[in-house]
């Protein structure tokens, strides 16, 4: 179980993890938010689906790759929180549709 | 466009103290690195730590602050939340700054990219709650936060740092369980009298396992094996150790045997790199002053082999003299005077160095998978098996394998497979690394969203000044 | 070593040669100088296209078309192969009369596999395409392969008919001795009776050593591919009048081409990518593809590819030496060729006939041209 050693609640910020609110710390990584919200799936594996999370936390596996305001392959450890960021694991894999019909 | 004497990418211990010299000798450096705040990995956050008690890291980490503050007010441009991802031995820089793409140039390059983690590819090392040691250490030091009940697994100093700060700070730690092979004890001991010229290191490294086994938390030796259980989740890890099977259970693993140069960048440039055999691991070649083959670039620290945070700043004040006596500022005869001292000190870290290399060496079952099933390419999701096969279909190159199976094709670009799929070529082909060689590694070397390549822009040195 | 026939190049022209000779009986062995498929048979774009061919390739091309969709059955490894209608967008009514007139032009030849399409059914097609676009011109058969795979294909293949395929050895020297030809290779020498040049960006140089003189030159076409993403387009895509040309994966991963081109140093056999024409590839895909502003790029490249003047490839008998063919320049569109190019070549090798009009092809078509 993850857990902030802050005791403290100034600076915070609320943003949503999969639909939850989440409290997180102004500057925090948003994987270190989603880590003590106990969300700690991160992203689908592109061919077996199998859930994922953050590996490395410093950049170079790309395994917390999560969508953030809609946009997708955002790495959750080099992002940082914002008041009202939405969050969510991202799940595309090989044989994800588009569900927006365009036109 | 007016081009920067000097372009430093990185702003860790090596950067910051290349930076601080060539900004005080009057050049126009600019300094690009991916953090909002200096500090690289070993020194993240320590002039801003979250933390409630930040001597509970030691005093190597605080020490860290006192260059970030020194380079803060170096006069360096320090291009902060700028994500190198294209590196031009042309002396042409790509990057990421706030969600576009900028091009900067400059006539001498300082690549200080430092180390990763070097891949631990167990089975189930790729289940949720499977972490690295440094993946630990940054969300301590960044944010102040912890994991209880974790069990640490492997081998090195690093290691035994993260389990030492996690008790002092009253974290919970379910077990220690260290890979260290008795055999690599006996290899190391002939290295050890020389190694006692760094005393100081040797105590600090002697006073973490002291510290560690006076907490009594459940600690195993040599242990083999190792296996992360779990279905969908970590909950444990499975290893032999004294003759028989245990099992530690936990929700958090967090694995270590070492560090590797961060490399996809300057293997990106096509700059020569050699296989350390020591290290187990490639670096880039280059010169006592930190110059590689393409003579305007320049590597400091770790991405020039393992050297450590105190090697790393010696070895950037290095880089910088030669820097200032290639833009014609100092003499020849001025920089070798100026350089002296840092390279003693440079030498005198060697023995302590080599004792470390030999005492930590990963393991052959640590560093390349052996069950079939093991995943090798984390992104693309290709198993021992699955090379093999590409193997036996005739892809013996690494880049025909990556081809082939698509292994290192994936947003991480190798970095978690790279030394692996090298190590299992060795391996089959009977032959060197050297020989195997490594992937052709391509820009951008992060993800990239069309609308920020599309929206490009060029950063001259004055304006950025 | 000794063979019947020596193939100088591994690429996809090279191993679809051995394949079809080795398949006949013959002995063949295939020199590469670096890996099967290092360079354009194995990174390019992936394009098995007949759509908008040159009126003198389309009976070529036409051919093997048809071979591609039964290739891996054939080859019996996955060559990547899947059947996605081509669509070339048409942006304004100047690409309407483009369109029109060259369905004009292949009805008079007698093809029929190009069809326009109208805005309707481009959106259909398209569901994701800039609104602005007025219709296409679509051929049916067309689709996508994916290259590094279909070479292999093509050099297992081979092998498991007996030929030899050596890798890293660079031909040094070639010379008609008697009735026979030497080669050296960096490591071993060669003797075969027949030599077929299949070398690619290289090929100029092994043309020489043969006797003849060719004018070829070489580039290297840019590339970019995506992580994956969720599938919007089904069709490969191109356009008129644009440099616009991308299509998405079974994997969901998007490779976006479109003809940008970057630095060749064939001298040092690696390429250089010019970031400010990317750019700009980018922004064309996304204001004809709004979806596409967020895909991410995950890698960039390019490969070294021989071209012609006239940009159609040399295939056929060598002009200044028996018992030596060519196949090579193909201008960046040799991918969807291979498999007819090496039955061409071994139907010239083991009897001297072929069923296309090789003539636009010649090695010595640009002999007589006066500057």
């Amino acid at each position: 179980m993850f857990r902030s050693l802050q005791d403290d609640d100034h600076d915070l910020v609320t943003l949503s993890v999969n639909g939850r609110p989440v409290n997180a710390r102004k500057g925090q990584s948003v994987w270190s938010a989603m880590a003590v919200a106990g969300q700690v799936v991160t992203r689908k594996a592109a061919l077996s689906g199998e859930e994922r999370s953050a590996y490395c936390a410093m950049g170079v596996c790309f395994e917390c790759m999560v969508e953030i305001d809609g946009l997708p392959n955002q790495q959750a450890c080099l992002r940082r929180v914002a008041n009202g960021m939405s969050v969510a694991t991202q799940d595309i894999t090989e044989d994800s549709e588009e569900i927006d019909e365009g036109l | 466009m007016k081009a920067f004497d000097c372009a430093i990418i990185g702003a860790g211990p090596a950067g910051m103290s290349a930076a601080i010299e060539l900004a005080q000798a009057g050049t126009n450096v600019v300094v690009l690195d991916r953090a909002d705040r200096a500090g690289g990995q070993i020194y993240r956050s320590a002039a801003d730590s979250a933390l409630p008690d930040v001597a509970s890291l030691g005093p190597d980490y605080t020490a860290g602050a006192d260059l970030i503050t020194r380079f803060e007010q170096s006069g360096a441009t320090y291009l902060a939340g700028a994500d190198v991802w294209h590196l031009g031995d042309d002396g042409r820089i790509l990057f990421s700054y706030q969600s576009e793409t900028r091009e900067l140039h400059c006539r001498e390059m300082l690549l200080c990219l430092g180390a990763m983690e070097r891949p631990m590819p167990i089975p189930g090392w790729t289940l949720p709650g499977v972490m690295t040691a440094g993946a630990a250490q940054v969300m301590l030091k960044s944010d102040a936060v912890v994991a209880d009940g974790a069990v640490f697994a492997g081998s090195g100093p690093l290691l035994y740092l993260i389990v030492a700060q996690y008790l002092r700070l009253g974290v919970q730690v379910a077990a220690l369980v260290d890979t260290t092979p008795r055999q690599h004890y006996l290899d190391a001991a002939p290295l050890m009298p020389r190694a006692l010229q760094q005393v100081g290191n040797l105590r600090k490294g002697l006073s973490l396992l002291r510290e560690i086994r006076a907490s009594g938390i459940p600690t195993f030796r040599y242990a083999k094996n190792l296996k992360v259980i779990g279905d969908n989740r970590a909950a444990g890890l499975r290893f032999a150790a004294s003759g028989r099977q245990h099992e530690v259970s936990a929700n958090t693993v967090f694995l270590h045997h070492g560090v590797q140069p961060n490399l996809n960048m300057s293997r990106a440039m096509g700059l020569a790199h050699h296989w350390n055999s020591a290290q187990m691991c490639w670096q880039v070649s280059v010169d006592a002053f930190g110059q590689s083959s393409v003579p305007h670039v320049s590597v400091a620290g770790d991405g020039a082999g393992i050297i450590g945070a105190d090697g790393a700043r010696a070895a950037g004040r290095v880089a910088a003299q030669n820097i200032l006596f290639r833009l014609g500022r100092i003499s020849q005869a001025d920089r070798d005077q100026r350089v002296r001292a840092d390279l003693n000190d440079l030498s005198a870290l060697k023995p302590f160095r080599r004792f470390i290399d030999c005492l930590y060496r990963p393991t052959e079952a640590l560093r390349l998978p052996r069950d079939a099933e093991t995943l090798v390419c984390r992104c693309e999701e290709q198993s021992l098996g699955d090379l093999r096969k590409g193997f036996e279909q005739g892809a013996r190159d690494p880049n025909a394998l990556k081809s082939l199976t698509r292994c290192g094709m994936g947003p991480c670009q190798g970095r978690q497979c790279g030394h692996v799929v090298a190590g299992l070529l060795a391996q089959w082909r009977a032959e060197s690394p050297e020989e195997v060689g490594y992937y052709r590694l391509r820009s951008p070397q992060r993800l990239l969203t069309l609308d920020e390549l599309g929206r490009y822009d060029t950063v001259q040195a004055e304006a950025a000044e | 070593m000794k063979a019947d026939v020596l193939i100088i190049g591994g690429g996809i022209q090279g191993c679809a040669t051995a394949y079809h000779l080795a398949r006949k009986g013959a002995s063949v062995i295939v020199v590469e100088k670096d890996y099967s498929g290092r360079h354009a048979s194995g990174v390019n774009a992936g394009g098995v296209r007949l759509l908008g061919r040159d009126m003198a390739e389309v009976p070529l091309s036409k051919a093997s078309m048809a071979m591609w969709q039964t290739l891996d059955e054939e080859l019996g490894h996955d060559t990547g192969f899947r059947r996605q209608t081509l669509v070339n967008i048409a942006v304004d009514e100047m690409d309407l009369a483009t369109v029109q007139a060259r369905e004009a032009k292949m009805h008079d030849a007698g093809f029929t596999h190009e069809r326009i399409i109208d805005q309707v059914e481009l959106r259909e097609r398209l569901p994701h395409v800039n609104p602005n676009c007025v219709g296409g011109m679509i051929s049916e058969l067309d689709g996508y392969a994916i290259p590094f795979k279909a070479t292999s294909a093509f050099r297992l293949a081979a092998e498991n008919y007996g030929a030899q395929v050596i890798e890293g050895e660079e031909v040094m020297g070639l010379r008609r001795v008697g009735d026979a030809w030497l080669a050296q290779g960096a490591r071993h020498r060669y003797e075969a009776e027949t030599v077929v040049n299949c070398a690619g960006a290289w090929a100029d140089k092994i043309a020489l050593m043969i006797g003849d003189n060719v004018p070829l030159s070489h580039a290297a076409p840019m590339l970019m591919i995506t992580a994956r993403m969720p599938h919007f387009a089904k069709p490969v895509v191109g356009a008129i009048s644009r440099q616009l040309s991308f299509k998405q994966f079974e994997n969901g991963t998007v490779l976006i081409g479109g003809g940008a081109k970057g630095f060749a140093d064939r001298a040092n056999n690696r390429t250089r990518l010019d970031y400010a024409k990317l750019a700009a590839a980018c922004r064309t895909t996304a204001e004809f593809f709004p979806i596409m502003r967020k895909a991410s790029i995950n890698r960039m490249w390019a490969g070294l590819e021989a071209y012609l003047p006239d940009n159609l490839p040399v295939i056929g008998t060598a002009v200044n030496a028996p018992r030596a063919f060519h196949a090579f320049g193909f201008s960046a569109h040799g991918f969807q060729m291979g498999p007819v190019v090496g039955q061409i070549l071994a139907d010239l090798v083991m009897g001297g006939q072929c069923q296309f009009n090789l003539s636009p092809f010649r090695i010595d078509r640009f002999d007589r041209k006066v500057l």
